[in-house]
C-alpha cells in the first residue's frame, strides 16, 4: 500500500515496531538461551515506537509538508510477518529475525531520505533506529555464528 | 492504515464560559456546526445576546484588578500547568479540530503543536515583559520604563484554524496581567470549548479567561463597548479593514488585524525540485487551501523547457492528491469548510476561464476516498497561463485553486507579486542566494520564504504582514505581541 502521509508513515513504523515485538518475545519464550537478548529487543522496539511519536509530535507542524513527505513509499515492501513456525529450529530463527531486521532498516532509511528536510526531526529519529538496528543486526549474526 | 477514531459522540449543545463558569445561553438563535466530511451535525453553537456578552466583559473587568496584581511568575505559572493539559490532551484536541474544521489529521496535530508554542512562549513573561533603566539621568534621578497591561481585552477568531489562532494572543494577553473575551467562529467553536476547559482545570481565576459565541452581532457588542481596550481578529480584509480597524480607531482601541492575502510563490530555474514541489503542494492545497499563508499564484520563471517540466510535475503530483475524511490517516487534502466556501471557489474557476485561464487541472472532478458525501468536498484546480489583470490573480479565493504564471527572470516576478494590494507572505525558490537575497529585500510582504512553502513565523516571532494584508501598528506573537498587550510608563525619580 502506498503511503504519503506523515501520519501513515508513523503508524506504519509502529506497526513494524509491534510485530518486531511480538517476534521476539516469541523467541524469548522458545529459546531461553538467548531470553535476555530478545526480550531487550522488544523492550527496545517499544522505546522506537515512543522515540518516533516524540519525534513527530513534537515537530509536526501545519507549515511543515506532513502530508506529502512520504511520496509513495510502498508498505507491502516492509511488512513483516511475525509468525514463526512451530518447528522451527534456532538457526533458522535468527535468520528470520535479521531478514525482519533488514527489512526494518530498509524501511527507515527508506522513509528518512524521502522526508529529509521535510519532516525535520523525525528523518533524524529514523536514522537513529537504522544505527541502533545495524548494531542489532551484527549481535544476531554474531550468535548465528557462535551457535547459540 | 486506520480511521482514526470520532471522540465527539453526541451532537453537544456548546455553552458560554463566562466568569470561571459553564453558562446556557438565553439567545433563541443557534447555529449548526456540522462536520464537513460527513455532513453531519456535530454541535449547536447559541448566537449569544448583548446581556450575554456584556456579562462576559464585566467579569473580564471585575477580574482585572486582583489579576494584575497577581505576580507575572503566578500568572504564567497557570499557563505552564495548560501547556500540560495541552500535551495530555493533544491527540482529542487534534481530532475535534478534523471534524470540525475537515483538515487532515496531520494538519490538525500541527495546529496543536503550534498553538501549544504560543503557550509556551508566553510563559516568557517574566523575562519579556521586563522594562529598562537608566540611573543619575541627572545627578541623582533615574529614569525607567515599566510595562503595564491594559485591561480587558478580546479576540475575534477565524475558522480556519479554530485552536491555534486565539492562542496567538490569549496566552500573551493573560500572560501579561490582562483578561480576555474569546469569540470563537461559529463554524467550529468546539476546539475552543475544549481550550477553555483547560483553562479552567489550569485554574485560572475566574473572569481572566471568558468565551462567548456568536455572529457579527457580539462583534458590534465587542467593538462598541467602552470597556474593551484591545482587539485582535483574524480574517478577511472587507471586515478586517473596513469594520474591525475602523470601529477601533473611532472608538480609541488597539488593534491588530491580520487580514486576506494573495501570495506568490516564485520558482526559479536553479530551485531543488524534488523538495520544491511537496512545499507547493502543502502551500496551495494544504488546509484546502484556506488560509493566509496559503500559496495564491505559482510563478515560474526561466524558459519554456523548464516551464513545462516543472508544471507537468506540478499538475502530476497535484492529480493524485488523495481527497478524504481527515481522520483517515491517508487523507491528504480534505473538505472545504463549507458549502458557501466550496462555490466561492467553483465560482472563480468558472470566472478564470471565461478571462482566459487555461484549465490545466480541474478541481471540479474529484473523487473522495471512503463512502462520504461529497457535498463539502472540492478536488485541486490548476488554471495556467494567468495575468495580473485577472480576478483569479488579484483577489483571495481561500481554496484549492492554483493559478500559474509565468515570468522571464527574477525582476519581473518581484514586480508582478508587488503590483498586489496585498502582502503577506510571498515565497521564491531557489538555489541561488543572490535571487534570494533580491527577493527578500524587494518584496512587499510581511513574511517572506526562501525555500518555503508556507511561511509560518514561530511563536517567538511576529507574524508580519504589508498592505491591506494587516492593519494595525504591532503584529500578533513575539515581542509585538507582548507590547500590544502593554502600556510603557515612564517613570523619574528622584528622593530628596
Amino acid at each position: 500500500m502506498e503511503i504519503n502521509t506523515a501520519s501513515e508513515a508513523i503508524s506504519f513504523s509502529q506497526e513494524l515496531e509491534d510485530e518486531g515485538a511480538q517476534f521476539y518475545q516469541d523467541l524469548a519464550r522458545r529459546y531461553t538461551e538467548g531470553k535476555e537478548i530478545f526480550l531487550s529487543f522488544a523492550k527496545e522496539n517499544a522505546s522506537n515506537v515512543v522515540q518516533v511519536r516524540r519525534a513527530y509530535y513534537g515537530v509536526i507542524s501545519d507549515a511543515i509538508e506532513a502530508c506529502f513527505s512520504f511520496g509513495g513509499i510502498d508498505t507491502d515492501d516492509y511488512s513483516i510477518d511475525s509468525r514463526l513456525p512451530k518447528d522451527i529450529i534456532y538457526s533458522d530463527a535468527l535468520r528470520a529475525a535479521v531478514a525482519i531486521e533488514e527489512k526494518t532498516v530498509s524501511f527507515y532509511s527508506e522513509a528518512g531520505e524521502v522526508s529529509k528536510s521535510l519532516m525535520a526531526d523525525v528523518p533524524r529519529a529514523f536514522g537513529i533506529i537504522v544505527k541502533k538496528r545495524d548494531k542489532r543486526i551484527n549481535r544476531l549474526r554474531t550468535l548465528l555464528k557462535e551457535g547459540k | 492504515m486506520a480511521i482514526l477514531e470520532n471522540p465527539i459522540k453526541e451532537v453537544l449543545e456548546l455553552e458560554n464560559y463566562i466568569n470561571g463558569e459553564w453558562v446556557s445561553s438565553e439567545s433563541d438563535q443557534f447555529s449548526d456546526v456540522v462536520n464537513p466530511a460527513t455532513g453531519k451535525t456535530i454541535a449547536r453553537t447559541p448566537m449569544s445576546t448583548r446581556k450575554e456578552v456584556n456579562a462576559a466583559i464585566e467579569a473580564a473587568k471585575d477580574s482585572f484588578p486582583d489579576w494584575r496584581r497577581t505576580t507575572p511568575l503566578a500568572r504564567v505559572r497557570c499557563l505552564f500547568r495548560l501547556k500540560e493539559l495541552l500535551e495530555e490532551n493533544f491527540e482529542e484536541l487534534s481530532r475535534v479540530q478534523t471534524i470540525e474544521h475537515g483538515k487532515t489529521i496531520d494538519e490538525s496535530r500541527g495546529e496543536t503543536r503550534r498553538g501549544i508554542e504560543m503557550v509556551e512562549v508566553a510563559t516568557g513573561i517574566p523575562s519579556l515583559m521586563m522594562g529598562y533603566n537608566l540611573e543619575d539621568i541627572a545627578t541623582g534621578i533615574d529614569e525607567y520604563v515599566i510595562y503595564q497591561p491594559l485591561g480587558v481585552c478580546c479576540h475575534i477568531a477565524p475558522y480556519n484554524f479554530p485552536f491555534m489562532v486565539p492562542l496567538w494572543f490569549a496566552p500573551f494577553a493573560v500572560a501579561t496581567g490582562n483578561t480576555i473575551v474569546i469569540k470563537p467562529s461559529p463554524r467550529d467553536p468546539i476546539s475552543q470549548v475544549k481550550l477553555a476547559e483547560l483553562v479552567d482545570e489550569a485554574g485560572f481565576p475566574p473572569g481572566v479567561w471568558n468565551v462567548v459565541h456568536g455572529h457579527k452581532d457580539v462583534v458590534s457588542v465587542l467593538l462598541e463597548h467602552p470597556d474593551i481596550e484591545a482587539v485582535t481578529f483574524v480574517g478577511s480584509t472587507k471586515i478586517g479593514r473596513d469594520i474591525i480597524y475602523k470601529k477601533c480607531g473611532e472608538t480609541g482601541k488597539r488593534v491588530i488585524a491580520q487580514c486576506s492575502a494573495k501570495n506568490y510563490m516564485v520558482v526559479m530555474p536553479d530551485c531543488n525540485v524534488g523538495r520544491t514541489i511537496p512545499a507547493l503542494m502543502t502551500s496551495f492545497f494544504g488546509n484546502t487551501g484556506q488560509r493566509c499563508l496559503a500559496g495564491g499564484n505559482l510563478v515560474i520563471v526561466g524558459d519554456s523547457k523548464f516551464y513545462n517540466e516543472f508544471l507537468d510535475a506540478v499538475v502530476d503530483t497535484t492529480s493524485r492528491i488523495r481527497i478524504g475524511y481527515g481522520l483517515d490517516e491517508a487523507t491528504q487534502m480534505g473538505p472545504m469548510q463549507s458549502i458557501d466556501g466550496k462555490e466561492r471557489v467553483l465560482a472563480y474557476i468558472e470566472k478564470g476561464i471565461e478571462e482566459g485561464a487555461n484549465l490545466r487541472l480541474d478541481g471540479r472532478q474529484f473523487s473522495v476516498r471512503g463512502d462520504y458525501p461529497d457535498r463539502y468536498f472540492l478536488g485541486p484546480t490548476i488554471l495556467e497561463d494567468v495575468t495580473t489583470d485577472m480576478k483569479v490573480a488579484k483577489d483571495e479565493i481561500f481554496g484549492p485553486l492554483m493559478s500559474v504564471m509565468r515570468a522571464k527572470d527574477l525582476n519581473e516576478a518581484i514586480e508582478m507579486a508587488n503590483g498586489s494590494d496585498l502582502g503577506n507572505a510571498h515565497a521564491i525558490f531557489t538555489s541561488s542566494g543572490k535571487d534570494a537575497r533580491e527577493f527578500q529585500y524587494r518584496v512587499q510582504s510581511g513574511n517572506v520564504g526562501i525555500n518555503i512553502g508556507i511561511v509560518a513565523p514561530m511563536a517567538f516571532f511576529p507574524f508580519g504582514g504589508m498592505k491591506d494584508s494587516f492593519f494595525g501598528v504591532l503584529h500578533g506573537q513575539g515581542r509585538d505581541v507582548i507590547r500590544f498587550f502593554t502600556e510603557s510608563k515612564v517613570v523619574i525619580q528622584r528622593w530628596l
